[in-house]
C-alpha cells in the first residue's frame, strides 16, 4: 500500500479518507492551528460549551468536530506549517515518499516541483458556499417539498459526495501508477461533481422537456413510492408495478376505494393517481409501528423501509451484525459504535481513531531521518506545531 | 498497458446489473476504459423505467445515458446453456458486477465461491440494497428506501419538517460510485497479490457513510444532530429566499460583519424603516443567529420584489455569495453550459447528452463515448473475442434457445 498525503477540505478529507479505508498510509497535513475540518460542526461532547468555544485557540474544540472524527479516522496527523520556510522543505520532503497527495489547498505551486513522474497529485476544487453550489448545480431545484421552500441537502453531504468522485480518480490514477510507473496530475471541480447528479433530470428534459420538480419524499420513478407516517415515525414503500403486484399490494392494504377501481392497476393509471393512491395509503399505515410495517411490507416482498434517524443508525442492528459499526475505546467518551465506513468493512481495514493534532509530528519526522533536535528546531521557529513531541524511544 | 492509454483499459467487467446502481456503477468504469459487457435477456426485461422517450428497441432515455460505451449479450440465465455461458464469460472476465437480491447470483450457480474456483483473479462486486449477510440481508430496496433508511430524509429539511427527500437516483450513484472506488482498489491490489476478491458492497452502508458524521454524533451524545434546512452554523444568515415569479428562488451566505452590512444596505435601499444596516442586534454573528427568522423576513421582503438574477446580480456585485436557483433547463441552455454533460452521436436521436466524468487526467486518455447497445447487439462478438467460441459452436448455441 503507498502512502497519500491529505490537504483537503470536507471533500478532500473523505476522498483520503476511503483511500485509509483501502489501506493506504495517510498523512493528514494539518497547519499548526488545525484546520476548517476540525472546526466544523456539530461537536461531541457538550455541544453547547465546545460550539462557542471552538475558536482559533480553544484545543479540546479542535479534537471533537463530528466531522474530523470520521473524516480523518485511520489517518496520521502532521502539523506542519507550509507557510514557513522550514516547514516547505519538510513537506517538499515527505511529497518525496509519497504515491499520492490529495489537496483542496492551493498551495504555492511555483515552488512545488513538477509532481515526480512517479506521483499523483489530485486537486480538489471545493466550493467554499455550500448552499450557493447546491443553488448553482440545479440539485437545490430537486430538493424539498412541493410548493414549499428548496432545501440544501444536510449534513453537508454533498462534500462527500464530491469526496467520492476524487477518490475515484485518484484510485484510477494509482492503478495506473501501478501497472505502468507513470503518475499524473488529476483535477477534480465540486460544481461539475454536483451537476453529474442532475443527470435524470437532463436526460428527461432534453429528450422531451420534462421538467423534473422537487417533491418531497415521494418517489420521481416509480408511481408509487414516498415516505407516510406511522406510529412512532415514517416509513418508506416503493410499489414496483411489475405484472400482478398492484393486486397484491392492494390485498395487503385492504382500502376499500383502492379495491374499487381495478384501473389502478396501470403504470399510467397509478402516476394519474399517485397523490390519491398515497394519501390511501397513508390512512392505512398510520395505524402500525414502524417496525411492524416494514416487516409485514418485507414479508409480502414490498421494498419498505423505516425513515431513520442519524441516532437510529447509531444502534442500527443490520450495520453492527455487518460490521459497518464497530465499537471503538473513546479516552473521552468510553465505548462508542464507530463508523468504520463501506470500504473498510468490506475489505476487512482496521481503521484508528482520528489521531490528535500533530500527533505523529515526532514519528513522521523520524521516519523522515530527522532528530529530537530537528524537531526542537522546527517546533521553536514555528514551523511545526507544539512542542518537540513525544519522541519516547523513537529516536534513531 | 500505456500510461496514455485510459486507465482501466483491457480490464473486461461483466455487468449482471438491472435497474440503476449496478449499471451506473459499470459505466463509471466504462467511462474510465473498461470493455463492459452487459448480460440481458428478453425473457426477463429491467424494470420497467418510466421514460418520456422509448426508442422502438425497447431502450428509453435513461437506459441510452446509463448504459453507453457498454455492449450487450443475450443471455437467458434461467437456461441451463445460458447459464453455462454467462459463467464462461463470468470466468474469462476480470470484474463481475451485479446487484441481485442475496442468494440470487448462487442459485444461477454464477456465484462468487463457483466463480473462484475457475478464476481466483476475479473481481466480484455484489451490490444489493443491505448486503449479503446480516438480518435484513433478504430486504428488497428501491432507492426511495434507502434514502429514508440511511438517514438523508432525517437530516434534511428543518427541524419539524417532514422527512425530505431528493428527487433523483441519490442513493443508486452513491453506491455505484463507493462500488467503482473498491473496484479499482481491488484491481490495484490484484496486481501484487494476484488475487481477486468478493466485494459485498451494501447500498445502504455507503449512503450511511455520507452521514456518519452526524451518526457518530448522535452516538456520543445520545441524541439527534439539529436538522439546520438551509442554515449555517458558521454563516448567518443564510438561506433561499423567494423571488419574483413562479418558484424562483435566490441562495444567499453571509460570510462576515463586513458582507452582512453590505446586504443590508443593499436590503435597505427603497425598502421600510427601520433600517437593517443600523441595527445593534444583528451587527455580529451571534446575534445574526439569534434573529435569523426576523433577518430571514425582512430580506425576503425585499427579494419578492426582483427577478432571482437581479437579487444575484446585485448581491454579488456588493462581493455577497449568492446564487439564484438553476433548475436542469439552466444547465443544458446556460450560456455557459454545464461541463458536466457533453454531446454524443447516438443513431437513435441523431445526438444526445450525456453525462461526461467530473475530473480530469493529465495523462490518462479518456475513451469517447459511444451509444448504448441494442439488445443482444454483441453475442456473437463477445463470445468469440472472450470465449474463442467457433462459429459452429455459436450457432449451436444460438439453436437451443438460451441466447434470447
Amino acid at each position: 500500500m503507498g502512502r497519500v498525503l491529505d490537504l483537503g477540505a470536507l471533500a478532500g478529507a473523505y476522498a483520503a479518507r476511503l483511500l485509509a479505508e483501502s489501506g493506504h498510509d495517510v498523512i493528514r497535513m494539518e497547519p499548526p492551528g488545525g484546520d476548517a475540518v476540525r472546526r466544523t460542526g456539530p461537536f461531541l461532547g457538550d455541544a453547547s460549551r465546545l460550539e462557542d468555544a471552538s475558536g482559533p485557540g480553544d484545543a479540546s474544540g479542535l479534537e471533537h468536530g463530528a466531522f474530523h472524527r470520521f473524516l480523518n479516522a485511520g489517518k496520521r496527523s502532521f502539523s506542519l506549517n507550509l507557510d514557513s520556510a522550514a516547514g516547505w522543505r519538510v513537506f517538499l520532503e515527505l511529497v518525496q515518499t509519497a504515491d499520492a497527495v490529495v489537496t483542496s489547498r492551493r498551495l504555492p505551486m511555483d515552488q512545488v516541483p513538477p509532481p515526480r513522474a512517479n506521483l499523483v497529485w489530485t486537486d480538489v476544487e471545493e466550493a467554499e458556499d455550500e448552499l450557493c453550489a447546491y443553488a448553482r448545480s440545479g440539485l437545490l431545484s430537486l430538493t424539498g417539498h412541493r410548493d414549499g421552500r428548496p432545501m440544501l441537502m444536510g449534513g453537508q453531504i454533498i462534500y462527500l459526495a464530491t469526496g467520492i468522485q476524487a477518490a475515484v480518480a485518484t484510485a484510477a490514477a494509482l492503478y495506473v501508477l501501478q501497472r505502468t510507473g507513470q503518475g499524473q496530475h488529476v483535477r477534480v471541480s465540486m460544481q461539475d461533481c454536483l451537476e453529474t447528479f442532475v443527470e435524470q433530470a437532463m436526460v428527461e428534459y432534453t429528450f422531451s422537456g420534462t421538467r423534473t420538480e422537487r417533491r418531497g419524499n415521494r418517489g420521481t420513478i416509480t408511481a408509487v413510492s414516498g415516505a407516510l407516517p406511522c406510529k412512532d415515525g415514517h416509513w418508506v414503500v416503493s410499489q414496483i408495478n411489475r405484472p400482478g403486484r398492484w393486486e397484491k399490494f392492494v390485498e395487503w392494504v385492504q382500502d376499500p376505494e383502492l379495491m374499487a377501481d381495478p384501473s389502478l392497476a396501470s403504470d399510467d393509471a397509478q402516476r394519474e393517481n399517485k397523490d390519491f393512491i398515497m394519501d390511501r395509503v397513508l390512512a392505512w399505515s398510520k395505524q402500525f409501528t414502524k417496525s411492524d410495517i416494514v416487516e409485514e411490507g418485507q414479508r409480502r416482498r414490498f421494498p419498505s423501509s423505516p425513515v431513520s434517524t442519524p441516532l437510529d443508525l447509531a444502534r442500527d442492528p443490520q450495520l453492527m451484525a455487518r460490521g459497518y459499526l464497530t465499537e471503538a475505546e473513546d479516552p473521552r467518551f468510553g465505548r462508542i459504535p464507530f463508523p468504520r465506513g463501506a470500504v473498510a468493512r468490506v475489505r476487512d481495514q482496521e481503521i484508528g481513531p482520528a489521531p490528535a493534532l500533530g500527533q505523529h509530528d515526532a514519528e513522521i519526522l523520524a521516519e523522515l531521518g530527522y532528530s529530537r533536535a530537528d524537531h526542537r528546531r522546527l517546533a521553536e521557529t514555528g514551523a511545526i506545531g507544539g512542542d518537540e513531541g513525544d519522541w519516547g524511544t523513537t529516536e534513531p | 498497458m500505456r500510461p496514455d492509454h485510459p486507465p482501466l483499459s483491457r480490464i473486461r467487467v461483466l455487468d449482471f446489473g438491472h435497474v440503476l446502481a449496478a449499471p451506473f456503477c459499470t459505466r463509471l468504469l466504462a467511462d474510465l476504459g473498461a470493455d463492459v459487457v452487459r448480460v440481458e435477456s428478453s425473457r426477463h426485461p429491467d424494470f420497467p423505467w418510466p421514460s418520456s422517450y422509448r426508442h422502438p428497441d425497447g431502450r428509453h432515455a435513461s437506459y441510452l445515458n446509463t448504459n453507453r460505451n457498454k455492449r450487450s449479450v443475450s443471455i437467458d440465465l434461467k437456461h441451463p446453456a445460458g447459464c453455462d455461458v454467462a459463467r464462461r464469460l463470468a470466468e474469462a472476465a476480470d470484474v463481475v458486477v451485479e446487484n441481485f437480491s442475496a442468494g440470487v447470483m448462487d442459485r444461477l450457480g454464477l456465484g462468487y465461491e463457483t466463480l473462484r474456483a475457475a478464476n481466483p483473479r476475479l473481481v466480484f462486486a455484489s451490490m444489493s440494497g443491505y448486503g449479503h449477510s446480516g438480518p435484513r440481508r433478504d430486504w428488497t430496496s428501491m432507492n426511495m428506501n434507502l434514502q429514508g433508511a440511511a438517514g438523508l430524509m432525517q437530516v434534511t429539511g428543518a427541524e419539524g419538517d417532514p422527512p425530505t427527500a431528493i428527487s433523483n437516483s441519490w442513493n443508486d450513484y452513491i453506491g455505484g460510485l463507493h462500488t467503482c472506488y473498491a473496484v479499482i482498489g481491488a484491481l490495484t491490489d490484484r496486481e501484487t497479490t494476484g488475487a481477486g476478491i468478493h466485494l459485498d458492497m451494501g447500498q445502504f452502508e455507503c449512503s450511511v457513510s455520507m452521514i456518519a458524521p452526524l451518526l457518530l454524533f448522535s452516538a456520543v451524545t445520545g441524541r439527534n444532530p439539529e436538522r439546520m434546512g438551509n442554515r449555517s452554523a458558521r454563516f448567518a444568515p443564510q438561506g433561499v429566499y423567494r423571488c419574483a415569479g413562479e418558484d424562483q428562488w435566490c441562495a444567499v451566505s453571509v460570510h462576515d460583519d463586513a458582507q452582512w452590512h453590505a446586504l443590508a444596505e443593499a436590503v435597505d435601499e427603497g425598502g421600510p424603516d427601520p433600517r437593517l444596516a443600523g441595527e445593534v442586534r444583528f451587527a455580529t454573528l451571534p446575534g445574526r443567529r439569534r434573529h435569523h427568522d426576523e433577518i430571514d423576513e425582512r430580506i425576503e421582503a425585499w427579494t419578492r420584489g426582483l427577478e432571482s438574477t437581479e437579487v444575484e446580480a446585485r448581491l454579488r456585485r456588493a462581493g455577497i455569495s449568492a446564487s439564484r436557483m438553476r433548475r436542469v433547463q439552466d444547465l443544458v441552455e446556460d450560456g455557459s453550459p454545464s461541463r458536466a454533460y457533453k454531446r454524443m452521436a447516438e443513431p437513435r436521436v441523431g445526438s444526445m447528452l450525456t453525462t461526461a466524468l467530473p475530473f480530469e487526467f493529465s495523462a490518462s486518455a479518456l475513451p469517447p463515448a459511444t451509444p448504448a447497445p441494442c439488445l443482444g447487439q454483441h453475442t456473437r462478438e463477445v463470445l468469440r473475442e472472450w470465449l474463442d467460441v467457433p462459429e459452429g459452436e455459436l450457432t449451436e448455441l444460438a439453436g437451443t434457445g438460451a441466447l434470447v
